[in-house]
């Protein structure tokens, strides 16, 4: 042992500098390439304005979405601190509240699950195509939380309502027209033996018997006391829908 | 010499381990699902976003005229009664709470297809921006699905028969261009399932019933 340390010492100084820096180079290149799974490659010099415009456009839409949320929180606050002929307004503003509510205009709290849907282990089969999660993947686990009674959804903070798609686009899905990157949770509020109803349902057990399980997509959950599910922050001024009837609808 | 040499070695080494690290440190900036999409995908994304940030905006426009209306009618000491009816109507419109008509499309579909199948259909009538859909007399709402095996489809527990209609709101042209195009929803659809036959007509008035589910929350809680 004193004879290998004499040795070392005895080793010109740029020799153990050039060797503590091929170390780090190893490193970082088996970094790099264990890093190279089927959704990260190198950005090409022609995609970096598109992928940099992409994240420009996303930050704004976020920007855009609280500032809608934060004005139907005011309006909402106005209009139930409205003068007037009070008891026809409060009741119209009681009943602006329950369709915001029922509509999912309005962050919910509540028991319910999350789950994580992310793609194949990279060591497994995330190199096939079928490794990746899509948009029919986040779209049947959404479908199948309402079949079991989730009474609200959300996936990466994306409430899901009657207007939502979920798309794909490449490899990514895009939900309320917001680009989500994976890994995907999706969260959902319902009754207490919500998980119990989805595991116990015959469409659930194929997905996973089907997909989830021979693709290696990774589907993990918890069951918790509460769950957020945050207001959609869309549009819902629709440009062709007129309401037929001012009577008649439900509370 | 021999120290020059050594000197210029260890100078290439840090210059690309220089490199190296500041690639590294660029990758885990860099969105990683964003950085493998195609110039194409990229392009879509963007078209997407712009037209839903422009949305988004005209949405905020709306709000904001709402919210100046509003705070002048309370500082006048008035009441608002017609806004806030105008007010539910939209909000009640757009939930499905309230049956509403437009211009639309009608869907024809007859044959073997699965619940799967219509659902990817009506997602695909969202994307191109239906307004409201119902699948026969049944108003597509959150926690609405149409579900089942080819031969025994329902939705609401209604079962659908071997033959039923999908009607929605938006607009006819870009919803029948976006279902009927070369490679689109109807046209896979048909690879998948050989014996359903799926028709599209543009209409000028449809009419969407309200749901007759109740959509007001029994678990979750309006929290901040």
């Amino acid at each position: 042992m004193s004879g290998l340390l004499a040795r070392v010492r005895r080793l010109p100084s740029w020799q153990i500098t050039l060797t503590a820096a091929l170390l780090v180079l190893g490193f970082l290149i088996a970094a790099q390439l264990s890093a190279e799974g089927p959704r990260i490659r190198y950005t090409s010099q022609e995609r970096a304005p598109l992928v940099e415009t992409v994240i420009g456009l996303q930050d704004q839409q976020n920007a855009l979405k609280d500032r809608i949320r934060q004005l139907r929180a005011q309006i909402g606050d106005l209009e139930a601190q409205l003068p007037g002929s009070a008891a026809l307004e409060k009741t119209l503003a009681a009943d602006i509240e329950r369709a915001r509510i029922a509509g999912g205009l309005v962050q919910l709290t509540g028991p319910g699950i999350a789950f994580r849907l992310e793609d194949a282990d990279v060591a497994g089969n995330a190199s096939r195509s079928d490794g990746l999660v899509t948009a029919r993947d986040v779209r049947t686990l959404v479908e199948e939380l309402w079949l079991a009674g989730a009474e609200a959804v959300s996936v990466n903070g994306e409430r899901m309502v009657t207007t939502s798609a979920i798309l794909d686009i490449g490899n990514s899905i895009l939900v309320n027209n917001a680009y989500l990157a994976p890994p995907y949770e999706i969260k959902a509020i319902g009754p207490a033996d919500l998980y119990d109803r989805l595991t116990g349902a015959a469409s659930f057990t194929e997905f996973v018997g089907t997909r989830i399980d021979p693709a290696g997509l990774r589907l993990t959950f918890a069951e918790l006391d509460a769950v957020t599910v945050p207001a959609f922050a869309g549009s819902v001024s629709g440009r062709y829908i007129r309401p037929t009837v001012t009577t008649g609808t439900q509370p | 010499m021999s120290r020059m040499r050594n000197r210029l070695t260890i100078t290439a080494v840090a210059i690309l381990l220089g490199f190296l690290v500041v690639a590294q440190l660029r990758g885990v900036g860099v969105n990683t699902g964003l950085a493998q999409q195609s110039a194409q995908d990229l392009t879509l994304l963007v078209a997407n976003l712009n037209t839903e940030n422009e949305q988004l905006r005209a949405e905020i426009s709306g709000l904001d005229k709402q919210f100046s209306d509003l705070s002048a009618s309370r500082s006048r000491g008035e009441g608002a009664a017609g806004q806030l009816r105008a007010d539910l109507d939209r909000i009640q419109g757009w939930a499905g709470l309230r049956s509403v008509d437009g211009p639309g499309v009608l869907i024809q579909i007859s044959g073997a297809i699965s619940g799967d199948g219509v659902q990817d259909l009506l997602n695909e009538l969202r994307n191109a921006g239906a307004e409201a859909i119902a699948v026969e007399a049944v108003r597509m709402v959150p926690g609405t699905v149409v579900a089942g095996p080819p031969d025994g489809l329902s939705v609401e527990n209604t079962p659908l028969g071997g033959s039923f209609e999908v009607r929605a709101i938006g607009s006819p042209q870009i919803l029948t261009g976006s279902l009927t195009r070369a490679g689109g929803i109807i046209a896979q659809l048909s690879v998948t399932f050989h014996d359903a036959t799926i028709s599209v007509t543009p209409l000028d008035a449809v009419s969407i019933p309200a749901t007759a589910r109740d959509l007001a929350p029994v678990h979750g809680r309006p929290s901040l």
